[in-house]
């Protein structure tokens, strides 16, 4: 059993979001939120204040009544890998309280490790990680909702998504005990991922050729954000509006159509 | 001196040394590393034995399924249940956070009175005997007094056991106002009663068509039984079928729509029918249906021999692309490629009903688009519309009645829904403020009762419907949360909330197929609440006589059962009961209109054939004291029913909907500009019943003259996490009653913007 | 009241001047603790930091204390490795400045971050990779440097002094401070380079990426180069506002001279590395990324050209060519503006490697993150301001700070 573990390929796990079924309805967030015990105050309006680690972005296309357009965009953590691990935020940590696992692919955050210098979230581009300016509170009584499979983080430390990493733990556990060699791609999904009532979202293992994601990547309207500042982000996008693609990244006048790029 | 100052400093010296060697700095070191991961103020979720519990979300209509995980005897997380015919899995902002209703701050603990002022929120606790003795006296007082029909009675949803028991305790008593919520339900309901002659829902095969043309429908906002449409959704993104959107406003619908419409507002039936127009002229409807299957096409003449005008000659006079395109703003061509895209297609289907479908709106409307389906015979085949017939499961004798009932049953209803005026009509939960004002029932209402619904947010024109509240001596609510009606009521007997409480879950709003679902208690009640059926039963016992008599079973769950029959066994087991293997009625039985035949809607009415069809829907206000219109819009991340948001919801609004306690109201930036505002200034929103402190939030997604706000804002009573928060687009907008159905059609109002 | 801790052969203000100087000024500190304790107490809730601007106000004031400090190690350099004897005239103050500079930087450290209680945990585990561990490492070191520099400066006060222990450490120490000096120096190097590190290594954020050597981005390079340039100034401008203050001149013009000659030539070159680090970046580095120049300088309401003017022309070049001009740094008048200029090149060359870096956009779809600082930041900010203040005029007044002082204001006939 032992030596099944040792041979396991090492996984990369990620996801495909297809803006195109995204209906920007916020089931994700609130799983998420669920699932995570994400605090909330009374008042959250200020998004720059406001703990969501999975954040749905609103893209518009700038053009004019009625040639305007919206879409949604849901930003998870990137789970960068950068060159070989090295994600932007993983590097910058003076105390090793986040770290980049070469078994999964995830980032992974030490709430209790974190002293609170935020020098993670200056490096991360993508907003995912958040500070925890108050302690949080729960109203008398809604403390029993809280789930023990994920800690309480308190004031002045910094939190992310984990790809509900805890869910791969408690997988992986039955994996072990059933002694199997591999973890199915069902076994491990992230809570946004089971609740997106839309199908929107895919997550799995991108090393993997059986697991969807592995395909979907491919997809010709597909595209990470900020390719191009090298983040090697592992969370993918497909839109089939150009609009959207391009913004994606950030692009010089003077280029041209955005393709897809084949991963 | 000297000898001192040297011991001293070698004490210092030492003691300094000493204690940095010995273990107190490292151990204070570790405590501190201890201490701030563990402060006393920060909750430690204790572990324990982890379980899963299958149920039915209840907080809309749609009736998804969901699976609980608890902890012990904690409920910690709400997940879609997988498999679930409704919503396979996935589930919506609203049910996800539903643990937030059950443990939430404003739960009401245990049955109260009123002691204070009312909407001081003053309030002492009183034992369930006491609550039920109060209510069974003051009610029995009334109807000794002999204005028993001066008791009114508000549901949120129209079918089921416990809406049937309040039916039955208001006939029992012998009141006819008896009121339930309405929504676009009701309006497809009577379109159906009057096109197909059924008493029917509309079941919407949407996952099998392959062209969709909704009106104004929130296709992806909460329209129908929400999760199901998503599903839908994705299921055509895959597909590559086409979804087209008409409506005034860039909505996420329209967005996601392969084609967004922008038509003027309250023009959609006007669109509708010059669609029929190409396709009738153009020869593209299902010829072998419409003449087979449906009647009042061509012109007809009735059994007197008088003439009246089909649908054929109606539409041809009056709406081609190019008149059309005059009301309604689209292009002419546009009007063309449209309807010969949706009649080409070999799956088309037509939607109707704004948003997520809150307000009945126009009947002309729901038939101008039925008839649409009609056309291209989108009826009761893969991909279309169905009728489903309404739940028939509750099957209890009449209860017997005394004289006092007798008499206060024959009295007008208070809301407008009998008599002439409204034949189709059941009640009209809009039109009941305005009946208590105008005293046009001929007799008072003395008290209320209010379960599941939240009237004082959510029906319109706040003023009249406060004014209406405030007039009635004794108002009783089952709310199991401090809503805003709760908070004006004068005795509260809690429900358990939906995750506490055995329940049926009739046939959610829109599936093509009859499901009955089964909601039971996931945790035990958290506080003193009492299933409302229990409570009612209770108070009428209490009451005894015919009223008493008319209850007899030993408890809701025993009434529950009985009424189950044969299906509590399989309800019990799976907390679903489904035909799955449904097939919509063949044409001989598919229509019980006269003509046995689909009606196209000239020929639809069976009474007031004087009614002007297509009549516009006119809204409240003139336009030269209000230049501009407002229209309300919907949004998944803002519950707009009985239910406010949860804290996780309200984490999610976006930030141009709502900033600290301001709403944005969404101009066109042209409108903008004429009205000297700019981005995030602060204004007054001012319609013919209302003003509101708004902010305005430029927007190219709805058009010049035209500016919205989002429903589900405005809350006042509920928990600090939404109360305070915005504005009340009700309390902004005035019901107008629909000609035909008299339900609230209203689909927005006038107004005016000026800087604050 | 006090004379008998005042130095022999100088002369002080009245104590009740001194007095009420360090009460108004003090009044000013304590409001600065006041907030410090709310931010400790309350956390830091009590900033208008937010979760897309996780630096502010104090952050900036921390890099730029730094580079100011940076005259103490940089003038320790000249003196005890490079051998400008002359300079010994004006090193005592010099490392009474960087060690206000840099106990105040340490203050900030420890208001900033989230969890003050277990900051310690940069040591214990620590990254070796992050820039923000080895500017931990080099700053404490070099600040026990600093305090080890400073502390024979204190046993020189006369009542100390006559302690016969003190007096030997006194002496005992000066003979190898020359060790700690050039301790310094090279912890100094590394933690001025380290912090240009933070925002040069910040690859995902385009404004501040720069590329370079090895680990080292560009930025590294050219925060030491500029602290050594600037940090003189400081030590001249301060020393310059100690003479107005005191009424006495302090220094002697040749020894300004010198380090304002030095500093100029450092200035210059350092300005012109920075504008070709500027330019290939501009040119190079940010397209690369997909921005142009200008997509950092436009659309919003505060970041534009000038900020680019304001440090390479008129906090860099001007005053570098006013330093390097005998007539120049000869003028007390051009000298001052000088030296002003170039404190303020550097401190808006920190704001913009700190601050801009966050509130530039990077995901198309964002726009500028703008912030204003809280009363608390401002305090907090001016708390150091506050302290060094007083530390100044309790070192002035009881330590014989600067050697040339009995010389330029020969005392009548007071004794001690």
């Amino acid at each position: 059993m032992k030596k099944a573990q040792e041979h396991t390929a090492p996984k990369k796990y990620g996801m495909v979001i297809d803006l195109d079924k995204c209906t920007g309805c916020g089931a994700c967030m609130a799983a998420c939120m669920a699932e995570n015990n994400v605090p909330f105050r009374e008042d959250e309006t200020d998004k720059n204040l406001s703990i969501t680690w999975l954040r749905v972005y609103k893209l518009t296309n700038g053009k004019k009544f009625p040639n305007a357009d919206v879409c949604y965009l849901p930003r998870p953590c990137m789970h960068c890998e950068g060159h070989h691990g090295h994600s932007p935020c993983v590097s910058v940590c003076p105390a090793t309280a986040t770290d980049y696992s070469y078994d999964t692919g995830i980032v992974s955050q030490i709430y209790t490790r974190c002293f609170g210098c935020r020098y993670c979230m200056a490096a991360c581009p993508y907003h995912v990680r958040y500070f925890n300016w108050w302690d949080p509170v729960w109203p008398e009584g809604m403390e029993k909702m809280l789930s023990p499979n994920v800690s309480v983080r308190t004031r002045g430390v910094v939190e992310k998504c984990s790809f509900c990493f805890h869910r791969y733990q408690i997988a992986m556990e039955k994996v072990r005990y059933e002694g199997r060699a591999e973890l199915a791609e069902d076994e491990y999904q992230t809570a946004c991922t089971q609740a997106c009532p839309a199908n929107a979202i895919t997550f799995g293992d991108l090393n993997n050729h059986d697991h969807a994601v592995y395909k979907l990547k491919t997809h010709p309207d597909a595209f990470r954000l900020l390719e191009r500042l090298g983040t090697n982000p592992k969370v993918y996008y497909i839109s089939s509006r150009e609009w959207v693609r391009r913004q994606g990244d950030n692009y010089l006048e003077n280029e041209g159509k955005v393709v897809a790029k084949a991963h | 001196m000297n000898i001192a100052r040297r011991s001293f400093l070698a004490f210092l010296i030492g003691g300094a040394a000493g204690t940095a060697l010995s273990p107190l700095p490292w151990k204070l070191t570790d405590d501190l590393s201890i201490w701030t991961q563990t402060w006393p103020w920060t909750p430690v979720p204790p572990d324990g034995e982890y379980s899963y519990v299958n149920s039915v979300c209840t907080l809309c209509p749609g009736g998804c399924g969901i699976t609980v995980r608890k902890v012990d005897n904690r409920a910690v997380k709400i997940e879609g249940m997988a498999g679930h015919p409704v919503n396979d899995g996935g589930i919506c902002i609203l049910g996800a956070s539903g643990l937030q209703l059950l443990y939430g701050p404003r739960r009401v603990k245990a049955p109260m009175r009123r002691v204070g002022e009312r909407g001081e929120g003053k309030w002492e606790t009183i034992s369930w005997d006491e609550a039920i003795a109060a209510a069974a006296e003051k009610l029995e007082g009334i109807r000794s007094a002999g204005n028993p029909q001066g008791v009114a009675c508000m549901v949120g949803d129209r079918y089921g056991t416990v809406p049937s028991l309040f039916e039955r305790f208001m006939t029992a008593y012998g009141s006819p106002n008896f009121m339930s919520d309405a929504a676009i339900e009701d309006s497809y309901r009577i379109t159906l009663n009057l096109m197909h002659g059924k008493n029917a829902i509309p079941g919407f095969d949407a996952g099998n068509a392959d062209f969709v043309v909704s009106f104004g429908s929130g296709v992806i906002e909460g329209w129908g039984s929400p999760v199901r449409m998503f599903l839908a959704h994705g299921k055509w993104k895959d597909e590559n079928k086409t979804l087209v959107q008409v409506e005034p406003r860039l909505s996420n619908t329209a967005a996601k729509a392969d084609k967004w419409v922008a038509v003027q507002p309250g023009t959609e039936a006007v669109l509708a029918l010059s669609m029929a127009y190409v396709i009738i002229k153009e020869n593209l409807y299902d010829k072998s249906f419409v003449a087979e299957n449906a009647a009042a096409f061509e012109d007809w003449r009735d059994d007197e021999g008088k003439t009246y005008p089909g649908f054929k000659t109606f539409v041809l006079n009056g709406f081609s692309p190019a008149d059309a395109s005059k009301v309604t703003g689209v292009d002419p061509s546009l009007i063309v490629s449209l309807a010969r895209s949706f009649a080409g297609a070999e799956k088309p289907l037509a939607l109707c009903g704004r948003g997520k479908g809150n307000t009945p709106g126009s009947l002309h409307e729901f038939m101008a688009v039925h008839a649409l389906n009609g056309l291209v015979g989108a009826i009761n085949r893969p991909g279309g519309v169905w009728a489903i017939d309404v739940p028939d499961y509750v099957t209890w004798p009449k209860p017997g009645l005394d004289e006092a009932a007798r008499a206060g049953l024959e009295k007008p209803r208070v809301d407008g829904a009998d008599g002439g005026a409204y034949p189709y009509t059941e009640s009209i939960i809009s039109g009941f403020a305005d009946g208590v004002n105008s005293g046009s029932a001929g007799y008072g209402v003395e008290a209320l009762l209010v379960s599941g619904a939240n009237p004082l947010y959510t029906l319109r024109d706040a003023q009249a419907v406060r004014k209406a509240f405030d007039s009635i001596g004794f108002v009783v609510s089952f709310s199991s949360y401090m809503d805003e009606t709760a908070a004006q009521a004068d005795l509260i007997l809690p429900n358990h909330t939906y995750l506490e409480r055995r329940q049926d879950v009739p046939a959610p709003f829109g599936l093509n197929m009859p499901v009955i679902g089964m909601s039971r208690p996931v945790v035990p009640p958290q506080f003193d609440t009492r299933q409302v059926g229990d409570s009612l039963m209770g108070i009428a016992r209490k009451m005894g006589g015919s009223v008493g008599d008319a209850f007899g079973w030993e408890s809701y769950e025993a009434c529950l059962k009985e009424t189950m029959g044969a299906a509590w066994e399989t309800l019990e087991k799976d907390g679903i009961l489904v035909k799955a293997d449904y097939a919509p009625e063949g044409w001989g039985e598919a229509f019980n209109t006269p003509s046995k035949k689909f009606q196209f809607f000239t020929g639809a009415y069976r009474h007031g054939e004087n009614k002007d069809l297509m009549s516009q829907m006119k809204i409240e206000g003139e336009a030269a004291d209000f230049p501009l219109i407002l229209i309300p819009y919907d949004s998944m991340r803002l519950a707009s029913g009985p239910v406010a948001d949860t804290p996780f919801m309200a984490k999610t609004i976006e930030e141009d909907v709502l900033i600290h306690d301001d709403v944005y109201v969404q101009v066109n930036p042209a409108t903008a500009a004429s009205l000297n505002l700019r981005e995030g200034k602060v204004a007054e929103l001012t319609t013919p019943v209302g003003k509101a402190r708004v902010r305005v939030h430029l927007s190219e997604g709805i058009g010049e003259g035209v500016i919205a706000l989002p429903t589900g804002l405005g809350h006042w009573a509920n928990s600090k996490y939404i109360a305070g928060k915005g504005v009340n687009v009700n309390r902004l907008m005035s019901p107008v009653a629909d000609p035909v159905s008299g339900l609230d059609a209203a689909w927005g109002i006038r107004a005016k913007l000026a800087r604050a | 009241m006090d004379t008998a801790l005042i130095p022999e052969g100088r002369k002080r203000c009245p104590l009740w001047q001194f007095v009420l100087f360090i009460a108004v000024v003090g009044a000013v500190l304590l409001w600065g603790v006041y907030a410090m304790i709310l931010c400790w107490l309350k956390g830091l809730n009590q900033t208008n930091m937010n979760n897309a601007y996780g630096f502010a106000l104090w952050i900036w004031a921390d890099l730029a204390v730094i580079a100011l400090g940076g005259g103490a190690f940089f003038s320790g350099f000249l003196k005890y490795i490079i051998g400008k004897d002359e300079l010994k005239n004006l090193i005592n103050y010099a490392v009474i400045i960087g060690f206000i500079c840099y106990s105040s930087a340490l203050l900030i450290l420890a208001i900033d971050i989230g969890q003050p209680l277990r900051g310690w945990f940069i040591f214990w585990h620590a990254n070796v990779h992050s820039m923000l561990t080895e500017v931990a490492f080099c700053l404490s070191c070099y600040f026990a440097v600093l305090t080890i520099e400073f502390i024979p400066l204190i046993l020189e006060n006369r009542q100390i002094d006559k302690v016969r222990f003190f007096h030997n450490l006194s002496h005992n120490m000066h003979h190898i401070m020359a060790v700690f000096a050039a301790t310094g120096a090279f912890l100094s190097f590394f933690h001025q380079g380290s912090l240009g590190g933070v925002a040069g290594v910040l690859f995902a954020r385009p404004f501040g990426f720069r590329e370079g050597v090895l680990i080292w981005p560009w930025t590294f390079f050219l925060f030491t180069w500029s602290a050594a340039a600037c940090g003189p100034c400081f030590t001249i401008l301060i020393t310059k506002i100690t003479e107005k203050v005191t009424r006495k001149k302090l220094v002697k013009d040749n020894v300004i001279e010198l380090l304002a000659k030095i500093s100029g030539w450092m200035l210059l070159t350092y300005i012109v590395a920075k504008i070709i680090d500027t330019w290939y970046w501009a040119v190079v580095t940010a397209p690369e990324a997909g921005f142009t120049m200008m997509d950092f300088y436009s659309n919003n309401p505060l970041y534009g050209l000038w900020i680019l003017f304001l440090e390479i022309v008129l906090g860099g070049i001007v005053p570098a060519l006013i330093l390097i001009t005998p007539a120049g740094r000869k003028n007390k008048a051009t000298l001052l503006l000088a030296t002003v200029l170039a404190v303020i090149g550097v401190c808006v060359n920190r704001w913009v490697m700190v601050l801009q870096v966050l509130a530039v956009p990077v995901m198309p779809f964002e726009s500028w993150f703008m912030y204003a600082p809280s009363w608390q930041e401002v305090a907090t900010t001016i708390l150091p301001l506050a302290y060094g203040a007083i530390l100044i005029a309790i070192a002035h007044r009881y330590l014989p700070i600067f050697p040339q002082e009995p010389e330029l204001n020969p005392v009548e006939q007071q004794a001690g």
